[in-house]
């Protein structure tokens, strides 16, 4: 067979390729520390691009709050485990500057990640609190604040976005938004997909046809709302674009998964960071980690063979079940990769309230790995497994992200703190005796 | 038509034996990330994910008579970007190996038996004796008219050559000036290669038929010519597939080769690193830009993002790096153009163009005026859909491009060439 292995070096390996583990590289390569990063796609293409910091305390009627660092400073006395709660507020505020910085240089702008969350439209046309919103989705943002005269546009044969539903729901609170729905310039008919439109609207020629036709629908409105389809690449200018041939500025709304926003993430990021030196295997999970006096060894392979990356130390960002960080098995819920005792409700009859919707959020999703003040994962007498292995994303225990919406928070707050622990070791081992 | 019905598979069984480990269908989502990224969604009523779920639900009947499966290329990208790695592409593969002979695409059954009719494995049914006629001919008549050249070498069946180089019978068969620029890269860099007078085509369409079996029986004359002339390496040339069907056929038969099997793209960045081939972008006054077409069978489907840097690299090279523009998505995630798994000899030109859609607004967003590919059914895919849609660009080879930066192309090699290069360095 003509199958290589092929062996990397390197002072940090990355494993997962969420957002945690996507923060966690983004840190890395600005330290200049040599990073190999590996797993499979993960849920990054599921994101809504919204950024939320912590949106509920799960606490108060409805637990909703404006300002999560107020929020953070409640969970330190409500919830001490909770992964927000352990990493100091400068740090937070530090990493979502520089996260955010970074995608903003790599062409997706972001919002400066200021005092309060924001109120952003969903896409059932409900609104939720989140932190940092992209360039593109901003004046959505500003238009629902201001109750702007807006006409949220949909498309023939899109499935998952519908602007009456939007207008149904919101209506009460906005009473000048209207709906209308018109068909995608050149494409054939059937079932059309986000991502689909969202690459024809990075050919010029196609802009410039679909802002005729909204032009023609815009009537009194003082903005327009779309589904999220402004271009894969180059979205603020498919966005600057269309609102100069429109005549007014126009925003994006998040779309049901497959969504336009997450794909951008995910392209982005595997088109950057190999430019930036890093060492990217997309789609393959970890198959074995092994710890021996002189390196951390991880195994995997690809289409071509057997891939061997060599490491001084480990971040675990390999999420919760959907990416196969975890998994629920009849007797109970394990950490596959290492065998990791993970905190859990004692059986399994506790795992889900009754109610689907009940408040108080299912107990299944708290359950994760335990770390240190370092981000270092415990075994189960309470010690470290290894003083180079880190932790971080949603594998943390004590954190029910979905109803916190806090997923993004704990995220990129937790890849901070586990890069600059993993920059400590890194430079103990490269400093002379 | 003939009156041959379509066998029924049972296609949960057949998923379920294939998945790969870890893998699971119960793990499917159902979040279309495979169909949003498909460019054969909605052909025939049909998309990869609609597939999984019918095969779950035992529709067995209708997938395993559905034409749909003749309009998805096998390019793997449905796979790529699953968060659960699920394989669709393998059950479209038993699916078109399900379907009788009569039923199947005739172009694709035809090319599959001219390539079982010679020693020479040709789609195209050029026997051994006619390839070595071609090619003696054609080194001829560039001995003799291009002096710079008058002693350069086409050897055929050379014992212990270090590379046995295969051929897409397009050009022998008909553009045979097209392999010269070829060789002149051969010998600029003093390569010791060969071609064989046996089993020296590349392109293998048994593989999109679905005919294990034949499949089987054309990489086999291919190993045993390779092995007969005890060569190093299987130098697989600007053709995507015959790459894939060889290097995947000799794992997943089991074959022994005493050859190391590598694509010529790697050997252009290897060479021009070398400073072997000292190409550069000189020749480009104009700044005329230029995109690059990753094939799925060499890229997504076998080396990876590796081959895809090196593309990059050569091309680079070639045109200055501030006259290359990347197609988005690109690399691993690089749309097939349709042109693949048989499509083009399929006859299905209107699902076909509707297939290549999308790439053809991918070029157009580069707003290249080039594209440059290594791959014989890319090359005429893009021309297709460029005439079809009314882009403007043209679609060349490489080897084009290397000797046309050498200053070494000649008359006859400029078929793809636009009218802005067509004099260049005459």
């Amino acid at each position: 067979m003509t199958q290589e292995k092929r062996e990397f070096t390197t002072d940090l390996a990355v494993i997962g390729s969420g957002l945690a583990g996507m923060a966690a590289s983004i840190f890395a390569i600005n330290r200049n520390i040599s990073t190999a990063q590996a797993g499979n796609t993960g849920a990054i293409a599921y994101t809504t691009g919204y950024l939320d910091l912590l949106g509920n305390t799960g606490t108060g009627s409805s637990g909703v709050i404006d300002d999560p660092w107020d929020g953070i400073r409640q969970l330190q006395v409500n919830q001490p485990g909770h992964p927000l709660a352990q990493i100091p507020e400068m740090d937070i505020r530090q990493a979502f500057t520089e996260f955010t910085s970074f995608l903003g240089e790599c062409g997706i702008i972001y919002g400066t990640p200021g005092e309060t969350n924001v109120r952003a439209i969903t896409p059932a046309g409900t609104t939720k609190s989140t932190f940092s919103v992209p360039a593109t989705m901003q004046a959505g943002v500003d238009a629902f604040a201001r109750k702007a005269t807006c006409v949220i546009i949909d498309f023939k044969g899109l499935r998952g976005f519908s602007a009456r539903q939007v207008v149904a729901n919101l209506k009460s609170e906005w009473p000048s938004l209207t709906a209308q729905r018109i068909s995608f310039p050149d494409m054939i008919s059937g079932e059309i997909y986000p991502e689909v439109m969202a690459r024809a609207l990075e050919v010029p020629a196609t802009r410039e046809k679909l802002g005729a036709l909204i032009k023609d629908l815009r009537g009194e409105a003082e903005v327009i709302g779309m589904p999220a389809i402004m271009g894969m690449h180059n979205p603020d200018e498919v966005m600057a674009d269309l609102s100069k041939l429109i005549g007014c500025p126009v925003f994006e709304i998040p779309t049901m998964p497959p969504s336009v926003p997450g794909i951008r993430l995910r392209e982005m990021f595997e088109q950057v960071f190999p430019q930036k030196g890093l060492t990217l295997v997309p789609q393959q999970k970890v198959r074995s980690l092994d710890f021996s006096d002189k390196e951390v060894k991880l195994t995997l392979s690809d289409n071509y063979g057997p891939i061997i990356i060599h490491a001084k130390t480990v971040i675990l960002a390999t999420g919760r079940f959907l990416s196969g960080g975890l998994e629920a098995e009849r007797d109970g819920i394990i950490e596959p990769l290492l065998n990791l005792p993970v905190t859990q409700p004692d059986s399994r009859d506790q795992w889900y309230q009754m109610t689907y919707m009940n408040k108080q959020g299912h107990e299944i999703h708290k359950c994760g790995i335990e770390v240190d003040d370092h981000f270092r994962p415990l075994n189960s007498e309470g010690g470290v497994v290894d003083s180079r292995l880190f932790a971080a994303g949603v594998i943390l225990a004590h954190q029910d992200w979905i109803r916190g919406r806090c997923g993004a928070g704990v995220a990129i707050a937790s890849a901070y703190k586990a890069v600059t622990e993993a920059e400590k070791v890194i430079q103990k081992s490269t400093r002379p005796e | 038509m003939s009156d041959a019905k379509i066998t029924t598979i049972n296609f949960k069984e057949k998923a379920i034996e294939l998945l790969p480990e870890g893998a699971s269908f119960d793990a499917c989502l159902t979040c279309g990330l495979c169909s949003s990224g498909c460019p054969a969604s909605g052909i025939e009523n049909m998309d990869p994910r609609k597939f999984i779920r019918m095969a779950m639900l035992g529709m067995d009947k209708e997938l395993s008579t559905t034409p749909w499966v003749w309009t998805c290329t096998q390019c793997k990208r449905c796979q790529h970007v699953c968060p659960m790695n699920i394989d669709i592409s393998q059950l479209v593969f038993l699916a078109r190996g399900n379907w009788p002979k009569e039923k199947k695409p005739a172009g694709i059954v035809r090319s599959c038996e001219l390539t079982r009719s010679t020693d020479s494995t040709s789609a195209m049914g050029l026997p051994p004796d006619d390839f070595v006629f071609v090619v003696n001919d054609v080194l001829e008549e560039v001995r003799e008219l291009q002096p710079q050249f008058k002693n350069m070498q086409a050897p055929i069946d050379k014992k212990g050559a270090h590379f046995f180089v295969n051929q897409n019978s397009r050009e022998p068969m008909s553009e045979p000036d097209e392999m010269v620029p070829l060789w002149k890269i051969f010998d600029i860099v003093g390569a010791d290669w060969t071609y064989s007078s046996k089993g020296w085509a590349a392109e293998n369409f048994c593989m999109f038929s679905g005919d294990e079996e034949a499949w089987y029986e054309v990489i086999k004359k291919r190993v045993d010519a390779a092995n007969e002339l005890e060569c190093a390496v299987w130098l697989n040339t600007e053709c995507g597939h015959s790459y894939y069907t060889m290097w995947n056929a000799v794992s997943r038969f089991g074959m022994e080769t005493n050859f190391k099997i590598e694509s010529l793209v790697t050997y252009y960045a290897q060479w021009i690193r070398e400073g072997k081939l000292p190409v550069n972008s000189d020749w480009n006054v104009n700044n005329i830009k230029f995109t690059v077409q990753d094939p799925c069978q060499i890229v997504r489907k076998a080396y990876g993002d590796s081959i895809a840097d090196d593309l990059r690299y050569v091309a680079k090279k070639l045109v200055g790096e501030e006259n290359f523009i990347d197609m988005q998505p690109n690399r691993s995630a690089n749309y097939c153009c349709g042109g693949g798994g048989g499509f083009l000899q399929a006859g299905m030109t209107e699902q076909r163009r509707i297939y290549g859609k999308r790439k053809f607004d991918q070029i157009m967003a580069t707003r290249a005026e080039y594209v440059l590919t290594p791959c014989h059914n890319c090359h005429s895919q893009m021309e297709d859909i460029g005439h079809h849609y009314g882009g403007q660009y043209n679609v060349v080879h490489f080897w084009t491009l290397i000797c046309l930066s050498l200053g070494i192309l000649g008359e006859n090699e400029r078929t793809y060439l636009g009218p802005d290069l067509a004099e260049i360095g005459l």
